[in-house]
Parts: structure tokens; sequence; C-alpha cells
């Protein structure tokens, strides 16, 4: 499987604010990958650079085998890209939008229309008469992705698509870009962790100008697979026998956790409360979520 | 995309903005009235000095009998064009440019590899095209009337002096896309424009410069009575011409080199 983008060493600032230091990210094909930082950490600066909006200062990008210049970048024809807040000409009907767009990517007429027909369905717009300048947040930015796939990208590239909108809206977004992660690569930056466990396949932590973390999500939880054993017994004080058998774990709030446990550790654990008679109300087998290795990924 | 198809392209987006948001309509309809005004006002002026006479005759000026030729109706002209004119030409298109950095609507289609040199030649031959249009249009209403009411013969040099003046309305155009490459909203591209004609207006007071400064053309006072002659005005028209030139070409590495 061959990467759509790579990004190597990638170097940035602004003024004296060092924006990025050297961040070096791969997605691959057919892959949804989610980019995840706090608010200022890069998102915006690393994805302007691959389309070549902003010149950086070091590092190098390609894009389907070939790198990616300032200016007019040749790399764009594989990219559609959505910014963070779209912006469109609002004297234009949606489909007045995508034929300019259309144009613009030098295809044909024909092909333009069949394209628009079929993305204005794939985001819920082929029946939106009006111009643009009376659509909600949620219906510029299902647009906007219709305008970035209309080219048929191999590489679609979404700054935050989610985070103005409200959960329906949100909801619908994250349908479309998985439906679009079928047929191309989806880059999409966020700060909704829960988002990114929907529906990417892969994920990379940008921290201090640098990835902190990337690989498959699956992967990554079993690497940080911090899969405590959480306890709770109907009678506290019963909490304090487990904790006498098994000397790693500890007590909380009347809890028994036991960090790391493995497959055995939890056997053993069960057949302890049987032999000991524990009344439990709670049993569980934590996943490690994504919230929480961010904020270790970022040391918070 | 090349940098023609590009151009054609966002050319007629242009074009369907202006006439979509009604600022096509609205400066048609302006440079009509600015044609008409003219030949309206010379024709208004015996009219309107015989009702004053009364007044001004207590204040020790007599009325004699005014005979209005195409001269008053042309002199209307050439005082209306370079001021009102003028003015809503620059005032309309001051944002031209900046609007669309400031909105990032550009933003899409530089994604999907839109030239900016395509951009920026499809927006200055707009407002060139715009003003050309509005501008010929006011001549043309203004020739008519005049030649339908009295003789435009008896004035010398009118359409060479109407060239100068679109002429001046292009360099101003053309300051517009300079000041736009790195202005960061209409108010200092306004400014931009306006310092230099302030600047040139400065100038022109020193005797011997004037008549190398593009403001020179706005003078045709002289022309139309047949005082001055076309060739003395040629090296205004060159340095127009150049600056224009020189404006444009200055205004494609820092547009290219622009944060959008």
């Amino acid at each position: 499987m061959s990467n759509v983008l790579e990004i190597t060493g990638l170097c940035k600032h602004f003024g004296s604010k060092q924006v990025l230091s050297g961040v070096t990210l791969s997605v691959p094909e057919n892959c949804v990958f989610g980019f995840v930082g706090r608010n200022g950490a890069g998102k915006t600066t690393t994805m302007k650079s691959v389309i070549g909006l902003l010149k950086p200062d070091g590092g190098e990008i390609t894009v389907c085998g070939e790198r990616v210049t300032y200016g007019g970048a040749k790399t764009n024809r594989f990219i559609g890209y959505l910014p963070d807040v779209p912006e469109f000409y609002g004297y234009m009907t949606a489909r007045e939008y995508l034929a300019l767009c259309g144009k613009v990517a030098g295809m044909k007429s024909s092909e333009i229309k069949e394209r628009t027909d079929e993305l204005l369905r794939l985001v819920g717009l082929s029946e939106e008469k009006h111009r643009i300048k009376g659509y909600s947040r949620g219906m510029k930015q299902r647009l906007g992705i219709a305008q970035a796939l209309i080219n048929r990208p191999k590489l679609l590239i979404c700054d935050e698509p989610t985070s103005a909108l409200d959960p329906v809206g949100r909801r619908e977004i994250l349908d479309i870009l998985k439906d679009a992660g079928k047929q191309t690569s989806v880059f999409f930056s966020t700060h909704i962790l829960t988002d990114v466990e929907r529906i990417c396949d892969r994920v990379a932590f940008l921290e201090g100008g640098k990835v902190a973390l990337s690989g498959n999500i699956e992967e990554i939880r079993r690497q940080y697979a911090d899969t405590a054993v959480e306890i709770q017994p109907e009678n506290p004080a019963d909490a304090a026998i487990l904790a006498e058998q098994f000397a790693d774990g500890t007590l909380c709030d009347g809890c028994f956790v036991l960090e790391n446990a493995s497959q055995e550790n939890a056997e053993e654990l069960l057949k302890c409360i049987l032999e000991n008679h524990i009344a439990v109300s709670r049993f569980e087998r934590k996943e490690p979520d994504l919230e929480k290795m961010f904020m270790e990924v970022i040391g918070e | 995309m090349s940098f023609i198809s590009g151009f054609f392209t966002f050319t007629g987006k242009e074009l369907m903005e202006l006439r979509r948001s009604g600022r096509l309509l609205i400066f048609i309809i302006l440079f009509v009235l600015l044609g008409v005004m003219n030949p309206a006002t010379a024709k208004l002026t015996p009219w309107l000095l015989k009702s004053m006479a009364d007044s001004l005759e207590t204040s020790g000026i007599t009325v004699t009998e005014y005979t209005v030729t195409a001269m008053d109706s042309w002199v209307q002209f050439f005082k209306n064009l370079p001021t009102m004119g003028l003015l809503l030409t620059v005032v309309m298109f001051g944002g031209f440019f900046t609007s669309e950095y400031a909105k990032g609507t550009l933003i899409p289609l530089l994604a999907k590899g839109l030239s900016r040199n395509a951009v920026a030649a499809a927006k200055t031959f707009t407002m060139l095209l715009v003003w050309s249009a509005g501008y010929w249009l006011s001549y043309g209403i203004t020739y008519a009337y005049s030649d339908y009411y009295w003789d435009n013969s008896v004035v010398s040099h009118y359409a060479f002096a109407a060239f100068g003046l679109w002429l001046f309305g292009v360099l101003l155009l053309c300051c517009i896309v300079f000041f736009s490459s790195f202005a960061g909203s209409s108010a200092q591209v306004l400014l931009g424009v306006g310092a230099v004609y302030v600047a040139m207006n400065l100038l022109g007071m020193v005797g011997t410069v004037s008549e190398y400064l593009p403001s020179f053309l706005t003078r045709s006072g002289e022309l139309l009575t047949g005082q001055a002659q076309p060739s003395d005005y040629s090296t205004a028209v060159l340095i127009s011409a150049a600056a224009s030139v020189v404006l444009l070409i200055a205004s494609i590495p820092i547009t290219s080199k622009r944060r959008v």
C-alpha cells in the first residue's frame, strides 16, 4: 500500500513563534486519517502547507509521490480541500458553484454535470434551489465537502469539518466523510476525539509542533493498553480483601483498581471474588479511550 | 489549469458577481445619468440664467442673451467625469480584490489549482471592461445629444481629450491592482489611490513638471478650444500608459507571495 501523503520534518514559524518543528506523518491509500491537536497546535498550518498555500521553512511534503511546491502547487490536482470556515460566493447556487469548481479543476462540462448531481445527492443538497447566501453553517460545510470532491481527488483534506456544527450536522458530516473514505483517503483535523473514534482508521496527535503519536487506532489502543480492571463491591470494606491479595492494586472511593491487568490477572481476580463471597455491583474492564491517550500524550 | 482557461473562467465569475449583486446595473445607470446630465445642464443654462436674472441684476450683474453651443455640453462632460465618474469607479472597485482575500472565498479555488495571476488578470480585465463600458457609454450619450441639439464641430479634439481622461481612469484602476496586492482592506486601497491622486495634484502645482504628469490628462479645457494640440499631451499619455503597465507588473510577484 503506497502513501498518498507523506510529510517529513515539516517546520514553520510565524514571527518568533515556532508552530511546527519537524512534523512527520504519512497517510496511506483509502484510509480515514484523524489529525488531532489542541487549538493552535498547528493543524491548519500543516494542512495549508500541504496544499501549497503556506511556505514551510523546512521539510518535505509529497502527494502521490510528487513534491509539493509553494504557490501554484501542481500536486493540488490530487487534492480536495475543505477550509475550516469555508466561504463561497453567496450569489451562486450550489450547482453553479460546483460548476465553477469543476471548470477550475479542468473538467469537461458533461463530466461536471454528472459529478455535480452525484455529489449533491451525497451531501444532501440536491433539492436545494436557493443561493448559497441563505445556507446554514452545516449546509455550507456539506457544500464544502462536495466542492472538495468534485475532481475525484486521491486525498481529501478537511480542516476541522465538524467543530462548529450541532450534533445532527456533525453526524451528517462524519457519515459523509466515512462514505468518501471508501473512494479516497481522508485527512481531517479535529479536536473532537469521539469523531476520530467513530470514523478514523489511523490517527496522529500533534503536540509541541511535532507528531507525538501516530498509527493505526487499534494498534495504538493496544500499545497504550492501560486496560485497568475496576471492581466495585456492594460493601466498600470488601475492597480491602482484594487489595490484600493483589499488592499492585489500589483502593479508591470504595473501589478496587488494578492497573495494567492481564487476562490472567482478571481471571485471578474473579476467582478471588468467588472464594471470598464478595458481592460485586460492578466489574469493569476499562477500554483505553483516546481522550486519556491524548491527555497522556500532551502531558496533562 | 492553464492561465488562459483560469482567466476566462474567473472573468465569467466576476461578471456574474457584478450582475447578481446589482452593482453593474447601478454603475451603468449612474454613467448613463452622467452622460445625460452634460447636455441637459447645457440646455438648461439659458433658462437658469433667465430665472436668476432679477436677483443678479440687483447685485449689479446684467445678464445678456446667452447662446449655448456643444462646447457647454462638452465642458460639462470634462467636469463631471473626472470627478464623479472616477470617484464612483474607484470606490466601487476599491475592495474588488481585498474583499476576496478577507473572506477567504479564493482558497477553495486556489486549492484546485487556479493560478493567482489568472485571478488578478481576470479582476483587472473586468475592472477595465466595466470602466470602459460606463465611460464610453457616457461619452456616446453626450456626443449624440450635443450633436443633435447643437454642432459638435465647434469643439476641437473632444475625442482625444476623452481618450486622455479614459487613460487616466485606467491608471487609477492599475493603482487599485497594485495596492490590492498587499493591502488588507478596501480602505487601505482607497487611501493608497487617494494618496497617488493628491500627490499628482500637488506635484502639478510645480509649473514645469505638470505636463509630464498623468493628471495633466484631466485638464482638457485648452484642447477643446483648440489652444492646445494632442501632441502637447503625448508625454503625459506615454507616462500614464507606462506607469499602468509597471504597476501591473510590479503587483505580480507581490500577489504571488501574499498569504491567503
